[in-house]
């Protein structure tokens, strides 16, 4: 290997392995939701629609 | 009759073995306990990757702008090359540490998953 002309295909070598693509990072777990969702799906009861 | 003989040799990593999908709260606690002993670690050595990625990404980029031959090109070659022998001499384990990274992504991704999926299965239930 010729010393002159190896630097730029090592230059190529470096490059392509450290530009490799990086994920970014997972995100921490979220606190455990509670026991109870907080709003159940049920329609209230307490409106009425109907003018009085 | 010994006609299966993949699952013998088929290799699942250590994490896909030890983290089953879950049953209970107590394993979700366990599961995320776990997934926290490691986040930190994980963070740190995916901060560090990534700096030293876009580092080279921005000279990578650099070097395709400017047309081989130049004065600049020349210079930013040689940047490449120095910041390379600086990478190797701060970070020696770079490569280890690039694939530890690499396993407890996988690893942390998996579990997180397992909780993700234990959740939904809660929340469907209680509709």
């Amino acid at each position: 290997p010729v010393e002159g002309s190896g630097d730029a295909n090592c230059v190529d070598e470096i490059l392509k392995e450290m530009t490799q693509s990086w994920p970014p990072p997972l995100t921490a777990i979220h606190t455990p939701c509670k026991t109870e969702p907080s709003k159940f799906p049920f329609p209230t009861k307490e409106s009425h629609p109907f003018p009085s | 009759v010994q006609s299966r003989e993949f699952s013998s040799t088929t290799e699942l990593a250590d994490y896909v073995v030890k983290y089953k999908p879950l049953v209970s709260m107590d394993q979700r606690q366990n599961y995320k306990d776990d997934f926290n002993a490691e986040y930190d670690e994980y963070r740190l050595l995916h901060a560090r990757v990534e700096s030293i990625t876009h580092h080279f990404t921005q000279l990578d980029a650099q070097c395709r702008k400017l047309a081989p031959g130049t004065k600049e090109y020349q210079k930013v070659q040689e940047e490449v090359l120095k910041e390379y022998k600086k990478m190797k001499q701060h970070s020696p384990n770079y490569h280890e540490e690039k694939q530890r990274c690499e396993y407890l992504h996988n690893k942390l991704a998996h579990i997180k998953r397992l909780i993700a999926d234990f959740d939904q299965r809660r929340a469907q239930a209680w509709c």
